[in-house]
């Protein structure tokens, strides 16, 4: 419980416009849609992700996986598989040279199991060969003689006392508290209560590139090639693992075929098992792992159960709420404390709510572990505290719109832990806007006409926040260099990865924008841990954010440096020098100009420092975890999703007609960028409601490809998807930017169910909405 | 990438090579478009030693109409049949279900022959050959044989044909193009997804049944025809009444399990929804073509 | 060693020797070091592997690469001869490539339907390009991308 280091920046908008000179709609690169100069290479196919890097020494390994959910290991025969031509090497634990050990937060996850087997597709041993074939009949080979344990598969069977212990410590990994005001005190104000149990399921992330890492031994050191969300975690983990200093390590993070989080948690798993392998056999080894395996091993969106009580008065004021969180976090803790954190701090949605009592776990079993997926936590709870929303307004007569806007979060007031909130909060305006694309009051009377034969519309609508960066009190900071070239190009390097999103297009933008040069100037270098400084993950969608205020830092260091350059050339005082579209030049006459590329010759030439070391550190505050109570983040995104839906009666179908997504993200660097991560994170949200859940039989994953995880196709997102998007800036970062990568998957599922409930009168709370479970739940309604 | 394990290849361009093939090699296994096969022994759970690819064979493949059948290869791709003016014009209930399977990718490899002889349950051919009433010509090495469809399921996975024989051609009797047919399926999405329930219904009314049959897909071990509620609704009047009664004994007919795609339960009560859809489909005359 | 094939392969002739359990996918990637074909599920199911054999879409992770043999293929590659397609334009300035990895199968198709069809209705688009998965875009901005092209009338495509 001690104070953490308090950081003011002051970044914001208003500086950088004092800083530039200029108005923001003078800016000719942020705030404004750029084609992705990614794409290019993209849709010519030669970008290379990691699989695409394979020469022909490179070997592989496969993962020898256990068949039981919970077992102790006897014992692990190897010789047969060494037998077989082309095997090299067949890794167990003891051949660690480092620390067996791959737990995030928490130490219970051995990068190899030695002793016990908690969930069916553990790795055991890695089987390494000259080819990928032998390596596959090599992990066939290997024998593993197991002891079975009782295995226990539902989170509330693990929470008795005769549950079988995935953990000796017992099966709850940890636990989380929020305690504001007098609960008791707060219902007994309420003239409407509402109680209900919500259950949400495991989605997994399905990204169509599956987790790769090539590993190749280098001098006395080894470089990692891999799709990763965070090339510094995973040196860190190849050292922990491997014994070597990460001075020795060199991380590359290759272009992602998607991560949603999945690749913040694998990418450390896979390269270190890259790494060992390579280290023993002192060759470069790939281990790509099949999309089956991606869909046995991989973590996944914690499944919940959450009791959920809120109260509020007649005139629609939320008093108080009451929530009872477990999320099953498999058998591993991985990112859980950090999830279930998350979840707690975000429990009462967007909203103003005086008291709270608010208890959360976090279960083992024995089940693949849970870990980080985009909103991380927040549709979960979100799916439960946004359909308590509909139903207090429901039950007093309040348009549901109306009943949230009287309770939103705004400037000056305070959120469930008591954080007080006092600036860029924009989720009152961006309710407002969506509603008002949406036509949200005339469809909500309107679609009442959609009431007879078998099909019927119904229009739902739901609002999240979402906290970007680390919770509580974990300090976050980011960083990034600026070098520039004596022919006045720019190298820029940056560890936030490239998944798809486009954070780093944001941060050359910045860059850009700063030194007023065009963007085909700023070349970015593949993220590399011997030669980038350390952004961090890129995760918490802070990879803008904190990214490209680490971008900014660096782009400014070098525009004051070019500006005392140029006042020196020019002979023009520094405040009257110009920086402009790749020259500089003096304000009281513009003649009296200088390229940027002589600019550039001359930093060297007068020996001023042409490389800028870029850094950000995110406003930190108190939070007491005691009581929950404090600072949960520095900022947060608002947003809010409106859908249509239509669903048949008779087969329970849902289909999602028309959707509106907005939110607040502060400072927009690009609009098209984040119109295409709001469409995205959509689309994978209807899945999450309508489709997707990984189910098991004993233990055993039986839906592990895309034949039966039913993802959406092209068919089957709406025809009619729009995106608003507000900007209430923020102070501290580049522009006044906040994230926007997770956002709008979080309200998709409550919306949804809200929609789906105004159509039929009948609510699900147990996702998914399947057509299956719809019908019946329709049919239980109609008795 | 994940390989496939190794196996001897034949590409016979006749059939009777084809046949000779499989009679000499007792462990050969017949694959044609590939699009079952290839995922089956990337998974392991099939690995032939020996190969004879049939897609190939010319003589497997046509569409064509002659002697009052409408004759396919068996090898003739899904696009194929999709694209058959023969078949969109005489009777387009195969064309509807080629059209639900798959993607065109798919579609463009996989054969009509290959998702007959893989013998899913859920096979998307296999309904609308029930209610046309088609006719398998299968060939062995002692000369052929010709069987009606619903006899040559038996159950997932298998079939009545013999180890060293092939499936050679569809015959579909012409006479069928009077009737109006529809196909319906459902999936857990909108498209490219393996039916919960698939139904096909042929049938001719105008004021009452005059004939009618209904098959589905995906309820049973094998695709079934619905027998009694096609014998209670022939002869009976079209009403809204009676086709909710007769499709209630539909219900009775099925026999789904429950697994990942769905309940025994629901698919029960899916099969009557569909059947029940696919009748007033086709009275209504609204039939999708390409 | 295994057996030679030839076949056309982006208006090239080539000659590789394959083995009968190897497919298209494989031998276009390993062999010929064409890594623009993805490799997704292995099982067609998420059409990253899609190409242009004689001229009509197929799924590489399913064809053998024997079957190939006197055939013409088209891959990614090979579809910006001199110029880029229209597609791929439109998929530039509509912002239809988020991570790329589902892009060379969905520009494939998108080429093969605007061949077949040169004014496809939204719905013909979302039928033909409904063995694609794509998990980044939500598909908004492909259909749009395509849509957009299938306006403009295209000799070339």
């Amino acid at each position: 419980m001690t104070e953490t280091r308090e950081v003011t920046a002051e970044r914001g908008p208003f500086f950088f416009k004092r800083e530039l000179g200029k108005e923001e709609g003078e800016y000719k690169l942020v705030g404004r849609e750029i084609e992705r100069p990614d794409a290019f290479s993209k849709i010519m196919g030669l970008t290379k992700f990691t699989a695409d890097r394979l020469t022909e020494d490179v070997c592989f390994g496969k993962i020898v996986r256990s068949k039981y959910p919970h077992a102790l290991i006897k014992r692990v025969i190897v010789d047969e598989a060494l037998q077989i031509k082309g095997v090299l090497a067949v890794i167990t634990a003891k051949d660690v040279p480092g620390e067996n050990q791959i737990g995030y937060a928490i130490p219970d996850q051995p990068l190899l199991a030695d002793k016990k087997v908690r969930y069916i597709g553990e790795p055991i041993a890695i089987v390494v060969a000259e080819n990928e074939y032998a390596a596959e009949k090599g992990v066939e080979a290997v024998k593993v003689e197991y002891d079975p344990l009782p295995a226990v598969f539902d989170p509330l069977e693990a929470l008795k006392p005769e549950a079988p212990k995935v953990h000796e410590k017992g099966n709850v990994a940890l636990t989380t508290i929020i305690r504001k005001g007098d609960v008791e005190k707060g219902f007994k104000e309420a003239d409407v209560v509402v109680e209900n149990i919500y259950y949400t399921q495991r989605q997994e992330h399905a990204y169509l590139e599956p987790e790769a890492a090539i590993a190749y031994p280098e001098g006395d050191g080894i470089r990692v090639v891999l799709c990763t969300q965070s090339p510094f975690l995973v040196r860190e983990f190849v050292s922990r693992v491997t014994g070597y200093s990460q001075s020795k390590i060199k991380v590359i993070g290759a272009p992602a075929g998607g991560a949603f989080g999945g690749k913040d948690d694998m990418g450390p798993m896979v390269a270190s098992k890259a790494a060992l392998a390579a280290i023993i056999t002192k060759k470069p080894v790939a281990i790509i792992l099949d999309k089956e395996e991606t869909f046995v091993a991989s973590n996944k969106r914690h499944p919940a159960i959450i009791r959920y009580k809120s109260g509020a008065t007649k005139d629609g004021k939320l008093t108080a709420v009451e929530i009872e969180i477990i999320y099953e976090t498999g058998a591993y803790a991985n990112r859980s404390p950090f999830v279930l954190w998350r979840a707690t701090v975000h429990s009462a949605g967007p909203y103003v709510v005086p008291n709270a009592k608010v208890d959360g776990k976090s279960v083992y079993t024995n089940k693949v572990f849970s870990g980080s997926f985009r909103g991380f936590g927040d549709p979960q709870i979100h799916f439960a505290a946004e359909q308590q929303m509909d139903e207090l307004a429901e039950k007093l007569g309040i348009d549901p719109v109306e009943f949230r806007l009287r309770n939103v979060l705004k400037e000056g007031t305070r959120t469930v832990c008591n954080q007080l909130l006092e600036e860029s909060v924009g989720m009152e305006e961006t309710l407002k806007k969506v509603a008002e694309a949406a036509n949200w009051k005339k469809k909500r009377e309107e679609l009442k006409k959609y009431r007879k034969g078998s099909k019927v519309r119904g229009i739902g609508v739901a609002c999240a926040y979402h906290g970007i960066s680390t919770s509580r009190g974990v300090p976050d900071w980011s960083a990034a260099a600026v070098l520039l070239n004596e022919d006045g190009t720019i190298t820029y390097r940056s560890t936030i990865t490239r998944l798809g999103q486009g954070s780093l297009i944001g941060h050359a933008k910045i860059v850009a924008e700063i030194l007023d040069i065009p963007l085909e100037w700023v070349h970015i270098e593949e993220p590399d841990t011997s030669a980038s400084p350390n952004a961090r993950p890129t995760h918490g969608s802070r990879g803008l954010m904190t990214g490209g205020t680490a971008a900014a830092d660096a782009a400014l260091k070098l525009r004051r440096t070019l500006i005392k350059l140029a006042s020196e050339l020019l002979n023009c005082d520094e405040k009257n020098v110009k920086l402009e579209n790749g020259k500089a030049f003096c304000a009281l006459d513009p003649s009296n100009k200088i390229e940027f590329s002589e600019l550039a010759k001359e930093t060297y030439q007068r020996g001023y420092q042409p490389a800028y070391y870029g850094f950000y550190f995110v406003p930190r505050r108190y939070f007491d975890p005691e009581t929950g109570l404090g600072v949960a983040y520095c900022v947060y995104t608002y947003i809010a999703n409106i859908v249509e839906v239509e669903v048949d009666k008779e087969t329970g179908e849902v289909k999602v007609l028309e959707a509106y997504t907005g939110a607040d993200v502060g400072k927009a660097i690009d609009p098209g960028l984040i119109e295409g991560q709001m469409q995205g994170a959509l689309a994978q949200g209807i899945g999450y409601a309508i489709s997707e859940e990984v189910a098991f039989n004993d233990g055993k994953i039986i839906n592990p490809n895309y034949t039966d995880y039913i993802i959406p196709t092209v068919k089957d997102v709406p025809r009619k998807v729009k995106v608003v998007i507000i900007e209430k800036p923020y102070s501290s970062t580049a522009f006044g930017a906040k994230g926007v990568a997770e956002a709008a998957l979080i309200p998709t599922a409550p919306a949804i169910a809200n929609a789906v409930a105004h159509a039929t009168g009948v609510r699900v709370r147990n996702l998914p909405l399947t057509k299956e479970k719809v019908c019946f739940k329709l049919k239980e309604g109609k008795k | 990438m994940k390989l496939i394990p190794p196996f001897t290849y034949y590409k016979p361009e006749t059939i009777e090579e084809a046949i000779s093939l499989l009679d000499e090699f007792k462990e050969a296994k017949v694959i044609a478009g590939g699009t079952d096969l290839i995922p089956l022994i990337r998974d392991g759970k099939y690995t032939p030693q020996k190969m004879v690819d049939i897609s190939f064979i010319d003589e497997l493949n046509f569409v064509r109409e002659e002697g009052g059948y409408i004759k396919i290869g068996a090898a003739t791709t899904h696009s194929d049949i999709l694209n058959s003016k023969i078949l969109n014009e005489k009777t387009n209930v195969l064309v509807q279900a080629v059209k639900n399977l798959g993607s065109p990718q798919i579609r463009n490899l996989g054969t009509i022959g290959g998702n007959l002889c893989n013998a899913s349950p859920a096979a998307d051919t296999a309904p609308p050959l029930l209610v046309l009433e088609a006719e398998l010509l299968i060939q062995g090495s002692k000369g052929e044989r010709r069987i009606p469809v619903k006899d040559f399921f038996l159950g997932p996975g298998k079939t009545i044909l013999k180890r060293n024989e092939i499936l050679r051609e569809i015959h579909i009797p012409s006479e069928v193009g009077k009737m109006k047919g529809v196909f319906l399926k459902l999936g857990r999405r909108e498209a490219h997804t393996l039916s919960i329930v698939c139904t096909a219904v042929l049938l001719k009314a105008d004021t009452e049944f005059e004939d009618i049959r209904i098959a589905l897909g995906a309820v049973a071990p094998i695709p079934i025809r619905a027998k009694e509620t096609e014998s209670y609704l022939r002869g009976k009047e079209v009403t809204e009444k009676k086709i909710d009664e007769g499709t209630e004994i539909v219900k009775k007919e099925v026999k789904p399990i429950t697994d990942v795609r769905g309940t025994k339960e629901y698919r029960t009560e899916m099969s009557k929804v569909f059947v029940k859809r696919a009748i007033n489909k086709a009275l209504k005359g609204e039939v999708e073509c390409k | 060693m295994g057996k030679k094939i030839s076949f056309i392969l982006n208006g090239v002739k080539r000659e590789v020797y394959v083995e009968p359990n190897e497919l298209l996918l494989n031998v276009l990637r390993e062999k010929m070091g064409l890594t623009g074909t993805k490799y997704g599920c292995g099982i067609g199911e998420c059409g990253a592997c899609t190409v242009l054999l004689n001229g009509n879409p197929v799924l590489s992770c399913l064809t053998l690469a024997m079957d190939v043999d006197g055939k013409e293929l088209v891959t990614i590659e090979g579809l910006a001869q001199e110029e880029l397609q229209i597609i791929q334009r439109t998929f530039l300035e509509e912002g239809a490539v988020q991570c790329g990895f589902c892009t060379p199968g969905i520009i494939i198709m998108a080429k093969s339907l605007l061949k077949n069809k040169t004014n496809p209705t939204e719905e013909e688009i979302r039928e033909y390009l409904k063995g694609n998965l794509c998990r980044c875009t939500g598909y908004v901005n492909i259909v749009k991308s395509i849509k957009r092209a299938a306006g403009k009338a295209c000799k070339k495509c």
